[in-house]
């Protein structure tokens, strides 16, 4: 009886579609058209002659390797960081009671609510002060402070969903606590591992605000930072190869999201990825 | 007591026990060990910045400062000059009603797109949340940058559709970026565009635990569909519908990347929400003192909310 009244419903869920990935197309739509075709007066909904050339000339601009490179570098560092100190403290907060437990994690949820420039600020001041400023430990610093409170959070999630009776067995046969970390907790969540690092990538490598401030210098821009430098109120906006290397930018992160749909949900509301 | 709990306290030995006393003993280090590495980390990256941040607001650091190094307290004259600024206020007014239109947009569109999914087959159902998933996998840098293009004037393909829709008149090169409203409107559809995924795939999480058996009765009692939601699928919303709107009112506040990447606060002041307004201050006036001061009142202001999130967020992972 209900699926015969299916078609407007479907009729909805075909306008939202359309409505929705738009912008999505509209920005790989650009991205594949050639040079006199992305400003034109009526829109071309589909390149008349698909060319790869704003890719070229998006990867082809002079500090796009330098900027690859310091994000690469960044974002690495961020995430091994993030997850070496944040897996062992994760443990701590679900296989042990302790005093002060709350508290900490109270800390740690508190601190991803602050608006940006909470510790913008604080720490560009901070970091002028020492010469830090331009640097790559400056930004990583500033990354692994929004990352590293999450990833303990999510990997919390983890540990905690383990059976406890896993432990005892291992106590049983004798085995220490450090023992059991290693050999019998981190095996387990390891998948769980692998997810929040996926959310550490997504949040390094988005990061814009931390970048744009702390490093000026155009040989030391992050990806994010190098996007929006294609807006040019003078010569124009090359909206083709902008649009090209947005979706550059984007697709890992597009192809990541899909990869751990599953696990989104539980990670946003840890703050992994802002909207 | 979550049940998790009380199976750990179960794993362990009874006080009395002489021979297992030096053993929880030992393995009470065990955490500390664990928590110090992350723990110090964290001192240095988030805590030791928000107390210097909050010092900072009690001083005059500025642009000078950045050089010489040399800055001294005020006591709350930064707080004095904040709260006697008309700017600040007119921040503070435009962020509360711009966060409210967010958020009621994002999650009302959330709870339909939630609803719609749960009436749908499995074709659709999986390309809605696929296109769901993609658009909120977008970087925000991205697409505030999609958008710009999209809402550019003379080539944009919005003034174009506008343009055919032949109602506005010629809207070609209708500046969306120059003119406040027009600013706002571009802004807060991009904005619910990209929070409306969580927000639908959340609730709709939340919606498919609804027990089948509480809606099928209600409609063979004759219940209209709208009274069944209402009634039925709403009361079992309630608590996720609660901690998505918070988490939306804490986001949407908080927002700086969108709006300085499509109107950098422009035009004038018009979209200068306190995330605009505090950088302005703090990073192109270099008044940094007068910054952390307005970004101290920001935080503040919060607060409260941010507190009752944090106790259901607590509440929920201890459940687990």
């Amino acid at each position: 009886m209900r699926s015969r009244r299916r078609w407007p419903v479907n009729s909805i869920a075909a306008l939202f579609c359309l409505v929705w990935i738009f912008p999505v197309y509209w920005m790989v739509n650009t991205a594949f058209k050639a040079r006199p075709e992305v400003l034109t007066p009526t829109p071309h909904f589909l390149p008349e002659h698909p060319t790869l050339d704003n890719f070229v000339r998006a990867v082809g601009q002079e500090q796009f390797l330098a900027d690859l490179r310091n994000s690469v570098i960044v974002v690495a560092a961020t995430v091994a960081a993030s997850i070496a100190l944040g897996i062992f403290a994760a443990a701590a907060l679900s296989r042990f009671r302790f005093t002060g437990r709350r508290t900490i994690m109270v800390v740690i949820l508190a601190v991803q609510m602050l608006p940006g420039t909470a510790l913008l600020i604080p720490m560009f001041a901070m970091f002028n002060s020492v010469d830090l400023l331009g640097t790559y430990a400056a930004l990583v610093l500033a990354d692994v402070a929004t990352v590293l409170p999450f990833s303990i959070w999510v990997m919390r999630g983890f540990f905690v969903a383990i059976p406890h009776e896993v432990e005892e067995a291992a106590q049983i046969d004798g085995a220490g606590p450090w023992r059991i970390l290693f050999s019998v907790l981190f095996p387990l969540v390891a998948p769980g591992v692998i997810a929040t690092s996926i959310f550490a990538f997504i949040a390094a490598w988005n990061d814009y605000l931390f970048a744009y401030t702390f490093m000026p210098d155009e040989s030391r821009y992050t990806l994010p930072v190098w996007l929006a430098s294609f807006a040019n109120p003078h010569t124009g906006t090359d909206f083709g190869a902008q649009m090209a290397a947005s979706v550059l930018f984007s697709v890992p992160v597009v192809v990541f999201f899909l990869v751990i749909q599953r696990n989104l949900v539980a990670g946003m509301s840890a703050g992994a990825v802002k909207g | 007591m979550s049940t998790a709990t009380a199976s750990r306290d179960a794993t362990r030995p009874p006080p009395a026990a002489p021979e297992a006393a030096p053993r929880a003993r030992r393995r009470d280090l065990t955490p500390l060990w664990l928590l110090s590495p992350a723990g110090l980390v964290l001192v240095a990256v988030t805590l030791a910045p928000i107390g210097f941040l909050v010092l900072t607001s009690f001083t005059n650091y500025n642009q000078r400062t950045l050089f010489t190094g040399a800055y001294r307290g005020v006591g709350l004259d930064q707080y004095a000059t904040l709260l006697a600024d008309p700017a600040f206020w007119a921040s503070l007014l435009r962020t509360v009603l711009f966060t409210a239109a967010m958020v009621a947009g994002s999650v009302l569109l959330g709870m339909g797109v939630s609803h719609l999914l749960t009436r749908l087959g499995r074709y659709w159902r999986y390309t809605v949340t696929i296109v769901l998933i993609v658009a909120w996998a977008m970087p925000n840098v991205a697409s505030s940058l999609v958008w710009n293009w999209l809402f550019q004037p003379g080539y944009g393909v919005l003034n174009w559709m506008l343009d055919e829709l032949r109602v506005f008149g010629d809207t070609t090169d209708l500046n969306w970026a120059q003119d406040p409203a027009l600013a706002y409107v571009s802004i807060w559809l991009l904005i619910v565009w990209q929070a409306v995924p969580f927000i639908a795939l959340t609730l709709n999480a939340a919606e498919t635990q609804v027990p089948a058996e509480y809606l099928e009765s209600a409609r063979l009692d004759g219940a209209r569909e709208c009274t069944v939601y209402r009634r039925i699928t709403l009361t079992f919303l309630r608590p996720t519908l609660l901690l998505v709107t918070i988490l939306s009112v804490i986001w949407d506040y908080n927002v700086f990347n969108q709006i300085w990447l499509v109107s950098r606060g422009g035009p004038g002041d018009a979209t200068a929400t306190l995330g605009v307004f505090t950088y302005k201050t703090a990073f192109v006036g270099f008044r940094i003192g007068q910054g952390a001061a307005i970004s101290v009142v920001t935080t503040l202001l919060l607060l409260g909310l941010t507190a009752v999130y944090i106790r259901n967020l607590l509440r929920a992972g201890e459940d687990l």
